[in-house]
């Protein structure tokens, strides 16, 4: 068993996490608050330090990069949000924020997820059997998932059985990412199992 | 399954009923038992590797000694459990072969996570820091620092988390832009592996490999379908695969087994649900 009182208090808390599975209680409450203030208090540090210390007052104040000022003074007209009468002073700095993320996003976006996916759509020739069925597969799933989101016409005639075609590959999408949930889930558990039994309690070995 | 119906008469609860009202709390201990007891007793069950973490391997394994990679830990604690095996395994494997390693997060709370690693893998293999490997800590603003990485680490990174100045360190004198990496990898909890895919790579040609938790992996698989993305490990699983090619046993092939009765258990319940919901549906049309 664990002598570090670190380790004692991380594992008392995680019990006191797991017992809100019985019901809901203080204990729980109390570890639940404080997560959230220590996460809250982590997290300020961290982006004082790492934004407003190393991004602005170094390079400005130390450095003299003058020009950097410009970026620290629109961060602070974010301020202006927290009173109703000069918040759309804010607006400037979430203006100018937006801008620059769509200059950024849409040209890379469009090409990864949009041109060079459907050119992975696109079936091969050559390779194995398995590899040209499946690429044949690939296109035809996306493009009857393409006709079920198809909204301007009604789906009747061809476009109902090619559209309920289009439902089963988005329900085997769906299995596939509840299936990989899951497993997301189970390994959490996993971890805190692995942390109770093993650097607290000593039971299993540390890999 | 829901909860017991107490104002049901009881002479209408059969078996089927009482299936379909178990108590929460017995599954909850039924899950904590078929997670705890295969880590106390390994079944050793046997793990099969798939295409994309065989090709996560691959673009490791043929790298060369003193090749420099970068390594961004893009995860908090809240899923060391799924990520943590994934960044220690690799950072064995490359450590085992002699790699340079530039690490970074693309979190301000990932900052302790990669300390601990490189620390306890660092010490493992006797590595130095600065030479061996290098630590540039945390950058806001993730968008803006993938891209400014291609056109210079130092001067995205002036100085290292601890700050002495990126000039400085030996693994930096001739490393700084992805055109001087030979490898990106990124152990990610969220989208980030995606934009490393769509900025490193797309736009600067960045080879790079991920480690992502099991919830993102349904979304990487296009990029590695695509070659955006040369090769990842999607959640526990996929850690365990790596750790069996890599040699080494580690928390990810541990976890498996667990992993493994914890699935089985959840199938039964839903089989026994739909068992109940089936033959009550039965008993009332008769």
């Amino acid at each position: 068993m664990s002598v570090d009182p670190g380790v004692w208090i991380a594992a008392i808390l995680t019990l006191a996490i797991f017992s809100f599975l019985y019901k809901d209680n203080p204990v729980y409450k109390f570890a639940e608050h404080l997560l959230v203030g220590v996460s809250a208090g982590y997290y300020l540090t961290q982006y004082t330090f790492s934004a407003v210390y190393k991004k602005l007052i170094v390079p400005v104040f130390l450095n003299g990069e003058w020009i950097l000022i410009f970026g620290g003074l629109l961060g602070l007209l974010m301020f202006f949000r927290m009173n109703r009468k000069t918040e759309w002073i804010s607006r400037y700095a979430i203006a100018f924020y937006v801008v620059a993320w769509s200059g950024y996003v849409i040209p890379s976006i469009l090409q990864a997820r949009v041109l060079v996916q459907a050119q992975g759509t696109i079936p091969v020739t050559t390779g194995s059997i398995f590899s040209i069925i499946n690429a044949w597969l690939i296109m035809i799933g996306v493009l009857c998932i393409l006709i079920y989101f198809y909204f301007s016409m009604e789906h009747k005639g061809v476009l109902l059985p090619v559209s309920q075609v289009g439902i089963f590959f988005l329900m085997l999408g769906f299995g596939a990412s509840f299936g990989y949930t899951i497993m997301g889930r189970i390994t959490l558990l996993i971890g805190r199992f692995q942390f109770l039994m093993g650097d607290w309690l000593g039971i299993i070995e540390k890999l | 399954m829901r909860e017991l119906d107490t104002s049901a008469p009881i002479a209408k609860r059969t078996i089927w009923t009482r299936l379909m009202a178990v108590d929460r709390r017995i599954i909850f201990l039924a899950v904590a038992l078929s997670v705890a007891l295969p880590l106390i007793y390994p079944i050793g069950l046997p793990v099969k590797t798939a295409n994309e973490s065989r090709a996560y391997f691959k673009e490791m394994d043929q790298l060369n000694a003193g090749d420099v990679i970068m390594f961004s830990f893009d995860y908090e604690p809240d899923t060391m459990a799924e990520l943590d095996p994934m960044s220690l395994t690799t950072w064995r494997h490359a450590f085992r072969k002699d790699l340079k390693i530039i690490a970074l997060t693309m979190y301000a709370g990932g900052t302790g996570v990669a300390e601990r690693i490189m620390r306890q893998v660092a010490g493992e293999y006797g590595k130095v820091y600065g030479e061996d490997y290098i630590f540039l800590g945390y950058n806001p603003d993730w968008s803006g620092t993938m891209l400014r990485l291609g056109e210079s680490i130092k001067a995205t990174y002036p100085t290292d988390q601890y700050g002495t100045p990126s000039e400085s360190f030996p693994i930096l004198q001739h490393v700084d832009r992805y055109g001087h990496i030979k490898l990106l990898v990124s152990v990610s909890a969220s989208a980030l592996s995606e934009y490393w895919a769509i900025w490193a790579g797309g736009k600067y040609g960045q080879r790079m490999i991920s480690g992502n938790t099991a919830v993102q992996a349904v979304l990487i698989y296009p990029y590695f379908q695509t070659d955006q993305i040369s090769g990842f490990l999607g959640g526990l699983k996929g850690a365990a695969e790596y750790e069996s090619l890599v040699g080494i046993k580690g928390e990810g092939t541990r976890g498996m087994d667990a992993q493994s009765t914890a699935h089985a258990l959840m199938v039964l319940f839903i089989l026994l649900g739909n068992v109940g919901y089936v033959m009550n549906r039965r008993r009332r049309t008769q």
